[in-house]
């Protein structure tokens, strides 16, 4: 088996993993059907901004943890 | 066997990141992990999730009896694999639990109906515990008296800017998407509960009720039974093997939002079918794995609650020096394009086998966030990956065990036990960088 046989692994960098959306905070995947190739994006916060989640000494800034919850998007799990 | 940077050999190095094609492998190292892949059951893992997503596993939200029973039966399973099993319990903190269906009238001065339970209308997770009903008029957050008015929040107002317009008001009514199946999503994690009650509307009757509010004829009267006990909760951690030169850990989240009055949410995708690949990996790897290499599977529990299963595996990981190797899913049951890979920690090696593995198996990974417990691992500095092959329901009831795929289960456990043994008959047990 070689890469001409299989359309496995990753079609990228695999060190992308290593950087990806969401990793420093804890709030949840949005709900969805299936996975689609994401957009690699450096790490931050899921919801808001890295300023408002330093302010409020947590992963994410209250309102927009809040935020993300009422939209369904979730938080945390 | 896979080759680090500067050793030669056949691998490519990208990104720093050493690439490998599977014709690396020596021809015999190959022939053992496919005879090993040959055997991975997809109908094995099917049942198990219908198992898990039965009525007698109600849910499997942590602290609930069915949350119980599902950790009782998969630690009977794991020990008749040959496993030594363990129950480590910890104490969670205020749980929502909606303890009845909440009734809803709408008045539209001429009729009244009442919107669905879980279709039209739920409970937000910052509601108040609100037992009995309340009447009130319907009115536009942010437009006049409050007093005594239920508010339905416009677009583009968030929560908390509807509380500055909600002195005494009945409570508040806030628009949320709804899954492909028209169901409502139930979260468990999220911000405190404040002081009034808060109903989610599905967009088309939070237009409807909107519009009601606008013209001062529209009444709602509705309750908001919610309430948040302290619950005990327990992982299971199944050893299979003692390591001496290494140590893998398989880790899945057991625990699901739980049934809803009147609703089933059989947490099928989300995450019986996790936990059915890593039983699936360990009852095949166990007797395979070279001398010297550990395995251990870790069934986590209040992942839904803000991964807090994890969070208390990690400090006994601590306490006992454990430096594992960890790969979690969370959720195997629709694979579209790619499955999502996020890693942390020192994880370089892992994903230079992660992608050797899905080379080999043919499984398509691509970067992408899976906000699981792998996160946990990650925080306490261990090399971990997370993998997320889809769900076709999501914290819905239209998470059913028909919606898991045979063939994602099937494509995900030969990718986990491709990794894993990869790692365990090279030095990446011992190269944790």
């Amino acid at each position: 088996m070689s890469d001409t046989t299989t359309t496995g692994g990753f079609a990228g960098d695999p060190a992308a993993a290593l950087n990806v959306a969401g990793t420093s905070g804890c709030c949840g995947n949005p709900p969805r059907a299936t996975i689609t190739l994401p957009e690699t994006v450096s790490a931050g916060p899921c919801c808001g901004t890295a300023a408002e989640a330093e302010q409020a000494g947590a992963c994410c800034g209250t309102a927009a943890k809040a935020e993300a919850v009422a939209s369904g998007t979730g938080c945390c799990g | 066997m896979l080759r680090h940077r500067g050793e030669g050999g056949g691998g490519r190095v990208r990104d720093g990141l050493l690439r490998m094609n599977t014709a690396d492998l020596p021809a015999v190292a190959v022939g053992g992990l496919d005879r090993l892949l040959d055997e991975v059951s997809g109908e094995r893992m099917a049942s198990m999730v219908a198992t898990l997503a039965g009525d007698a596993f109600a849910g499997r939200r942590v602290g609930s009896t069915g949350g119980a029973a599902a950790r009782a039966w998969l630690g009977e399973y794991l020990a008749g694999l040959g496993a030594e099993v363990v129950v480590d319990p910890f104490p969670v903190r205020s749980v929502p639990e909606v303890y009845a269906a909440p009734v809803v009238t709408v008045h539209d001065g001429a009729a009244q109906r009442h919107p669905a339970f879980g279709r039209q209308v739920g409970l937000h997770p910052a509601s108040a515990d609100v037992p009995l009903s309340r009447r009130g008029r319907l009115g536009v957050a942010g437009a006049g008296d409050p007093a005594g008015v239920w508010l339905v929040m416009p677009d583009g107002i968030s929560l908390f800017d509807a509380y500055g317009h909600a002195e005494h008001a009945a409570g508040l009514l806030l628009a949320r998407p709804v899954d492909a199946h028209g169901w409502q999503y139930t979260m468990l994690a999220g911000p405190d509960p404040g002081p009034l009650p808060i109903l989610c509307l599905d967009p088309d009757t939070h237009t409807e009720l909107l519009a009601l509010a606008s013209t001062g004829v529209g009444e709602l009267s509705a309750n908001a039974p919610i309430r948040r006990p302290d619950v005990p909760a327990a992982n299971l951690y199944a050893r299979f093997r003692t390591g001496g030169r290494g140590e893998i850990l398989l880790t899945a989240h057991v625990d699901g939002v739980g049934d809803l009055p009147g609703l089933r949410q059989p947490a099928a995708a989300d995450n019986a079918s996790g936990v059915a690949v890593v039983c699936e990996a360990a009852r095949l790897l166990a007797p395979t794995l070279p001398d010297g290499v550990g395995l251990c599977v870790a069934l986590l529990d209040a992942e839904e609650v803000g991964a807090l299963g994890s969070a208390h595996h990690t400090t006994r990981l601590a306490r006992s020096g454990t430096r594992p190797m960890v790969i979690n899913v969370d959720g195997a049951g629709h694979l579209h394009q790619a499955a999502a890979v996020e890693a942390g920690g020192p994880a370089h090696a892992l994903l230079a086998v992660l992608d050797q593995a899905g080379r080999h198996t043919g499984v398509p990974l691509a970067a992408g966030p899976v906000a699981s417990d792998n996160r946990r691992y990650a925080a306490a500095g261990l090399p971990t990956v997370g993998i997320g092959a889809g769900m076709a329901g999501y914290h819905s009831p239209a998470d059913t065990p028909d919606r898991v795929e045979p063939g994602t289960l099937t494509a995900i456990a030969r990718l986990v036990i491709a990794t894993v043994w990869l790692a365990a008959h090279d030095n990446t047990l011992g190269d944790n960088r």
